[in-house]
């Protein structure tokens, strides 16, 4: 019995191991069902239909799917990167009319989880369509139906390119000098809304760090006054950094800071902010 | 073949001592013998016992399991849990079910020493091969159903019968939810037939229950594995594990039914395959051995 089945179990392997082997080979020359034309085609719609939800949510029933116009440009992986195949690299760009919201660059930035079975999660920039939860008219905090959401697309849909290109404006894209303009995508820094805050001689000032490559570090100096700082801000994160200023610049009421990014990038001209005292 | 046991039903036909079993008889016996199986009854009351539990359990959950499709859905409507549970039974509970009969119809008779006992009963060898195949698919057709009626009515009823926010962000009416929530799970009947032939085909070629029923889940998991990997996603139309995916298509907004068919196509070539394969192995045996 023993021998039998072993010799039984060691000829099923073999032929497993035959059949795994001949399949990967005639798979490695072919295509995947995920490509950037067919999730440009399908996040859109998937997106709009999520919108509408949203724009009832908040009690603005004027927005429908036709009147959003959205649209999609996709990305995997940054320009070395074949457009097509499942990952967590996925970019996608979106652009969609809601008077409400301004889109200050064009588009907003999602990213995409996609599978290998057409699946995908997609989450989008808070800025642009909130947070986790909104709040509903009635004043309940509700789930944000667009803040993440799942969509599948027919994985032998229409593959021809859709041609949404958007144009490179995006500001925080701009490279720098001194920079090379086709390292990955690099993550940006930028200074929280609103006022500074100026504590007993400390001023709060909150930067953000976009999504990218490696975060963002570097040096910051306030003007006038000539204080010093060093930030480091992990990627797609926010922090408040906490920054004495010199005596004589205690009771500031606008300042300017100028970035000089060792890693990732940042506004290339001063940054002129406002400071309240308290 | 050379056994006496096949030439021992039609002379005893002839002899007028009793009419030749049909295969219908055959299934009765192999009926029988798995209602008298405690695993076998306590499954399907598992299968109708458990849902209504998960439901509520997952129901009290104040965040919802966002990683499988629908989970981000479950408290808004109660058709968005029956898909949650499909999704998560397709990746190794709904091969398990199936193996626990299917894997071991075959070779319990190895492990019991019975196999001269059942051949010798004038039944042919043929009988005795589809009287265990078609008595392990309606097994785990009983299986899904009752797994399906379970967890849709009582999602519907704990949960409620909402508008349900499908594949594409549009709103499914109720009445349409319910049907293509139905249907979802109709699709996983195909595809669980290629488990369990792929189950009986294990339990005849290694004479090992243990082995027929732990195979398929292995082999159903490690399927999934290959299925996720990106680069080799020619292989997926081959794999037993892709039609349970293939749902996905009723829910989109414009909906597709390509991998509806092809998923069809790969479990009805499995079960074909294995059946095949089963039944050579089983009438080349020679079980006068023991």
């Amino acid at each position: 019995m023993t021998k039998s089945t072993l010799r039984r179990l060691l000829v099923g392997a073999a032929v497993l191991i035959a059949a795994g082997a001949t399949a990967t080979a005639l798979a490695s020359t072919s295509s995947s069902a995920v490509t950037r034309a067919r999730l440009e085609r399908d996040l859109p719609g998937t997106f709009a239909n999520l919108y509408v939800q949203q724009a009832k949510i908040l009690g603005r029933p004027r927005i429908t799917v036709a009147s959003l116009h959205a649209k999609a440009q996709c990305d995997k992986g940054g320009p070395k990167v074949a457009d097509h195949g499942p990952g967590t690299d996925w970019i996608c760009l979106m652009s969609w009319d809601d008077p409400n919201v301004p889109l200050p660059d064009g588009s907003g930035k999602f990213e995409l989880n996609v599978h290998s079975n057409a699946c995908y999660t997609a989450g989008g920039p808070s800025k642009l369509i909130g947070q986790l939860t909104i709040t509903d008219t009635k004043g309940d905090d509700v789930p944000n139906p667009v803040f993440e959401f799942d969509g599948c697309f027919d994985p032998h849909g229409d593959n021809t390119p859709t041609g949404v290109e958007f144009p490179k404006l995006p500001s925080t894209t701009t490279p720098l000098p001194g920079q090379p303009a086709t390292a990955g995508t690099p993550a940006v820094v930028s200074l929280g809304s609103g006022p500074l805050r100026l504590h007993d001689g400390v001023v709060a000032i909150p930067l953000t760090c976009s999504a990218g490559d490696g975060g963002c570090a570097g040096t910051l100096r306030i003007r006038p006054g000539a204080a010093t700082a060093t930030y480091v801000v992990a990627a797609g994160s926010t922090t408040t950094l906490n920054v004495p200023l010199p005596r004589r610049a205690s009771r500031l009421a606008s300042a300017r800071l100028a970035f000089t990014p060792v890693i990732g990038r940042g506004p290339s001209t001063l940054v002129e902010t406002s400071i309240t005292t308290g | 073949m050379s056994t006496a046991t096949e030439t021992l039903g039609p002379g005893a036909a002839a002899a007028g001592i009793r009419p030749l079993p049909t295969l219908l008889d055959a299934v009765g016996w192999e009926v029988r013998k798995l209602s008298a199986q405690i695993r076998a009854r306590a499954v399907l009351l598992l299968m109708v016992i458990a849902p209504p539990l998960i439901v509520v359990i997952v129901n009290g959950q104040g965040r919802p399991p966002k990683d499988t499709l629908f989970g981000r859905y479950v408290h808004d409507s109660g058709y968005a849990m029956p898909l949650l549970i499909l999704g998560f039974a397709s990746q190794w509970v709904l091969p398990m079910l199936t193996a626990i009969v299917a894997g071991d119809i075959f070779a319990a008779e190895d492990h019991h020493g019975t196999w001269k006992t059942l051949l010798t009963r004038s039944a042919s060898r043929g009988q005795v091969f589809w009287a265990k195949a078609i008595t392990s698919i309606a097994f785990a057709i009983v299986a899904v159903v009752l797994l399906a009626a379970s967890t849709i009515g009582s999602s519907v009823l704990i949960v409620g019968h909402q508008q349900l926010t499908g594949l594409g962000g549009q709103l499914i009416p109720s009445g349409t939810a319910a049907w293509l929530v139905g249907l979802s799970w109709a699709t996983a009947l195909a595809p669980m037939i290629g488990f369990t032939c792929l189950a009986l085909l294990l339990s005849i070629w290694t004479r090992n229950p243990a082995f027929g029923i732990a195979a398929p889940v292995v082999i159903g998991l490690t399927m999934q594995l290959v299925g996720t990997l990106g680069g080799i996603e020619a292989l997926r139309p081959l794999l037993l594990t892709t039609p349970f995916e293939s749902w996905h298509g009723l829910l989109a907004q414009e909906r597709f039914y390509g991998p509806l068919t092809s998923g069809l196509v790969a479990s009805a070539v499995w079960s074909i395959g294995c059946l095949a394969a089963g039944y050579l192995i089983m009438r080349r045996r020679d079980f006068t051995g023991g």
